[in-house]
């Protein structure tokens, strides 16, 4: 292992510049959108304007004759072609035993239309224009039927019913974890009780690159290439082989390119992906499609929509005893497995966090309403999870009149515990969890708080603070990685994976790993992903990609130079133990006789030195951290404004010190965006979409707040992988939503609502803050109504 | 079909294109400058954002004939050849970007900014980007990004 100039400067834990930024900053990425083929068509779907609906017909012919249209597809054309429904929930369990159901899922609807925005016809067109033109002109009959859009609704007696004859009751799963008779003695012989009722509303992930497809057969060989924006290349190129008829992962290659961010929700393959690939492969044209923001957020996966009663039941102590947790998710029109794990398994596996709470009754269902379908979104069920037991913390703290702080501190799970199996079964293998407590107490100054609030109260303001101690679970149950190495003849060092850049930076991650095992110059190292040509596997997703794909590098770059000795004995005329590798360089020790790893790599039959390795992780990572907000509220107004937000965060090792600071500050401010202004809103009534752009969809601008404290603390390494490193994608995002709306409630009760402040629902508007403190007029329960 | 004769990137350009043609448009399929992103649509992402005669525009809500005889300036043309403007050496710096689709247009409102107020505050650099969408960074490091230009522009630490 060498451990020269180029690893001091470039290897990992060193504050590197990242090498995807000198493309992007002068306009030079390669984002979906910005690829085109000689004959490129353009896609324009046609979307149904009706939450619910009998498609009774689709006439098309107008729109046929006009100017520059190519190709008009419908649900029933594609039917008759034989592309197949997509998958569903089929893996989960309905109350009744049955396998877990959804409507089918198509490319274009066929027959009913379950949501709006969901896509009825695709034009193809010469032009962008064209396309748009003649989708205006294609002519639908629907036969509007009774929509629901709340999970609640969809399960009373009466409700319209998506799919009438295999789930009437509109109940896709249903899952129970736990002991229920355990947690009921507890609860009755518990010194204390606390409740809470949460709605954990809907969000769109936004990520400002709209999702973005390119489908073209390659001339040279008549496969089907499709380029999307997308963080599963190989699950996409899975899903369009078994939909589309005469496709198969042989005469399918995916291309990805920079992808303009995506948070969970370019995991997977979209109806759209079906129908471009379709069309490309029908017409033997490319064809492109690009959203607009309305189509984003109509047809895009959707995150988080559960509503849940969580109770806690404690001793005289304030320990904790048992949890109870009845949700119910609302996954939209389709029920996929990925919407019906996030809230009914992944949710529950952390639903006990890093507090040693014996046993747990955990209830889910997953309800189908005519809403765009939820997926992964940052955190996906963890977030949820985290926020109802941290909310039970603080409404224990504040019944038991204990430091919010120390109660958190006397539940939780002590490092000799480790590894600890929390009541899911799910195993942490390390943690240090007080040690993030108290260093985020001194980080935030938590005693100094009083003086604070003062000062904030001389200005006629309201302060409060919220704490949030908390973990996550990582690496989306797949967890091992193949990397390959290719060392070329003009000097670049290829790492290929099949984990996908999003824009986390993840190629810079790489490259410093590897200089830590080759030496060589950062600029000197390529990471190739987004080609399933190349490299086939999960994608990026669950914070994985590091823990995982990372390990894989390490593994195989150092199996890289391990071969590179023999060939480099061979070439140098000497035993392959006495060579001395270093900083790019095989030398024969105690002699000047050498040779550089790129010549070396020139001298080989192919010019190059091929080398594979893959790691594998023992288990999920489990980054862990202590948050702590301060918020001032302006009582005239009710606007909230976050003043202070400190954290210590625990991802293990860091490679990359300034990535992972971006992690966490850039999910912080997407927490905070749920917590104080974000919301999916379908109109009761008719199922329309209220929030379809960004001036009815509020997210986080640069004027929110500028100013965080964010610290690692290193000292803590992931036991179950060779790097000792813990994904930290998520973890920001996941501990900032609680630990603002914690002092939020705080401000509120401090200003005489006492526990009445518990009821207030995100996001906190304004408005609720201002009804709350002028008018003592709380949210309802989600339960109630 | 109007002719259309302006200067982009300080290279006259001419073109015929449809009336009904957004600058974004003309820019990205006419000139092949892709750097220019379209995020919404509807002038509120600013990822689409370009200097015409100096001034930040969204260029998805102008039409590419209003730019008739302008001078265009797109993220392409930020560099002072091999040079990059000391508004893309901060955001490497300082990690002003992580997936990069929003920094075109934060650059170019910043370019704005920085000619018109060259050493703002943090207040007035939060303020001139309310019009420009980034999901990944959370703004700091953006915020901190143009401070650390209008520093080095200004001929060092002030």
């Amino acid at each position: 292992m060498s451990a020269g100039v180029q690893a001091q400067r470039y290897g990992s834990g060193q504050a590197v510049r990242r090498i995807e930024d000198p493309a992007l900053v002068q306009g030079q990425g390669q984002y979906t959108d910005d690829v085109s083929h000689p004959g490129q068509t353009h896609l324009v779907f046609l979307r149904s304007p009706y939450a619910h609906a009998v498609i009774k017909q689709v006439d098309t012919a107008s729109a046929q004759a006009m100017d520059g249209v190519v190709a008009i597809y419908t649900g029933a054309d594609l039917v008759a072609a034989g592309v197949k429904a997509m998958p569903g929930a089929a893996a989960f369990p309905r109350p009744d035993g049955k396998p877990g159901a959804s409507a089918p899922r198509r490319a274009l609807a066929h027959q009913r239309v379950r949501f709006v925005g969901e896509a009825v016809a695709a034009v193809v067109a010469e032009t962008r224009e064209q396309a748009q033109a003649a989708a205006e002109a294609i002519w639908v009959d629907y036969n509007e039927l009774p929509a629901v859009v709340s999970a609640l609704e969809a399960i009373k007696p009466g409700a319209p019913q998506l799919m009438p004859d295999q789930a009437p009751d509109n109940i896709a799963a249903a899952m129970r974890h736990g002991h229920a008779e355990a947690v009921a003695a507890a609860f009755a012989a518990a010194a204390h009780t606390v409740q809470v009722e949460v709605a954990n509303q809907r969000l769109a992930a936004n990520p400002i690159e709209p999702r973005a497809v390119n489908a073209h057969i390659d001339p040279a060989d008549g496969r089907l290439v499709v380029r999307l924006s997308s963080q599963m290349p190989t699950a996409v190129r899975g899903g369009l082989a078994d939909a589309i008829p005469g496709l198969s992962a042989q005469n399918v290659r995916v291309l990805v390119g920079d992808v303009g961010g995506g948070f969970g929700m370019k995991t997977g393959i979209y109806p759209e992906d079906i129908a471009i690939g379709f069309a490309a492969w029908q017409l033997k044209r490319p064809v492109k499609w690009r959203a607009d923001r309305l189509e984003e957020f109509l047809a895009s996966t959707h995150g988080r929509d559960v509503t849940s009663r969580a109770e806690l039941a404690l001793d005289a102590q304030g320990r904790a005893l048992a949890l109870r947790v009845r949700g119910t998710a609302n996954v939209g029109a389709y029920a996929t497995a990925t919407g019906v794990a996030i809230q009914c398994l992944i949710g529950p596996w952390v639903s006990t966090s890093i507090y040693d709470i014996p046993v747990v009754d955990l209830q889910y269902t997953a309800v189908v309403t005519n809403t765009a379908p939820t997926g992964a979104y940052r955190g996906a069920g963890r977030p949820e999870a985290i926020y109802l037991i941290e909310r039970l913390m603080d409404a224990a703290a504040r019944k038991l009149q204990i430091d919010p702080a120390q109660l958190r501190r006397v539940n939780m799970i002590r490092p000799n515990q480790m590894p600890y199996k929390n009541p899911m079964g799910q195993t942490y293998d390390s943690g240090a969890f007080e040690r993030m407590l108290d260093q985020g107490l001194a980080l935030a100054d938590w005693a100094g708080f009083d003086a604070r609030r003062a000062q904030s109260q001389a200005q006629g303001k309201l302060r409060g603070r919220g704490i949030a101690t908390f973990l996550e679970w990582t690496g989306g149950n797949a967890l091992e990685e193949k990397v390959t190495v290719e060392v070329t003849a003009d000097g670049y060092i290829e790492l290929g994976s099949a984990t996908q850049a999003m824009g986390q930076g993840i190629a810079t991650s790489y490259a410093q790993l590897a200089v830590d095992v080759f030496g060589v110059p950062i600029e000197r190292i390529r990471v190739l992903q987004g080609d399933t040509d190349r490299a086939n596997g999960f994608g990026s997703a669950g914070s994985r990609s590091l823990f995982t794909g990372g390990s894989a590098v390490s593994v195989a770059s150092q199996n890289t130079v391990d071969e590179a000795r023999d060939l480099a004995a061979s070439a140098l005329e000497a035993p392959a133990r006495d060579l001395e590798y270093r900083d790019g360089r095989f030398e024969v020790a105690g002699t000047d006789l050498g040779i550089g790893l790129f010549e070396l790599a020139a001298r080989q039959p192919q010019a190059r030195i091929r080398v594979e390795g893959s790691a594998k992780a023992g288990g999920p990572s489990w980054p862990n951290g202590c948050h702590i907000c301060e918020v001032e509220i302006d009582p005239v107004t009710g606007a909230v404004q976050v003043v202070a937000y400190a954290s210590v965060n625990d991802i293990g090792r860091v490679v990359s010190p300034v990535i992972v600071q971006g992690q966490v500050e850039g999910g912080a401010v997407q927490g905070i965006g749920q917590a104080l202004c974000e919301r999916v809103a379908y109109d009761r009534e008719t199922g329309q979409l209220q929030s379809a752009s960004f001036m009815d969809y509020a997210m986080p601008h640069a004027d929110g707040f500028l100013g965080f404290k964010t610290r690692f603390d290193t000292s803590v390494p992931c036991q179950t992988n060779p790097l000792g490193v813990k994904g930290v994608g998520e973890l920001g995002t996941i501990g900032a939503t609680p630990a603002v709306v914690n002092a939020v409630i705080d401000a509120l009760a401090h200003a005489g609502l006492g526990a009445d402040a518990q009821a207030i629902q995100m996001p906190v508007t304004s408005e609720r803050v201002w009804r709350a403190l002028n008018l003592r007029q709380m949210d309802p329960s989600p339960f109630a109504g | 079909m109007t002719p259309l004769n302006l200067v982009v990137n300080g290279q006259a350009a001419s073109a015929v294109v449809a009336p009904s043609t957004l600058l974004i448009d003309f820019l990205r399929s006419n000139r092949g400058l892709t750097g220019t992103h379209a995020g919404c649509d509807t002038a509120q992402c600013g990822a689409c954002t370009v200097l015409v005669n100096g001034q930040a525009v969204k260029s998805c809500s102008m039409l590419a004939v209003q730019a008739q005889g302008c001078q265009v300036t797109t993220v392409e043309g930020l560099a002072q050849g091999d040079r990059l403007h000391p508004l893309q050496q901060a955001f490497m710096a300082c990690h002003g970007l992580q997936c990069g689709f929003c920094t075109p247009g934060m650059l170019m409102t910043s370019a704005c900014l920085l000619a018109k107020t060259p050493q703002p505050s943090d207040e007035q650099i939060a303020e001139a980007l309310e019009g420009n969408l980034c999901r990944c960074t959370g703004y700091v490091n953006i915020v901190a990004s143009v401070r650390q230009a209008a520093q080095q522009m200004a001929g060092g630490q002030s």
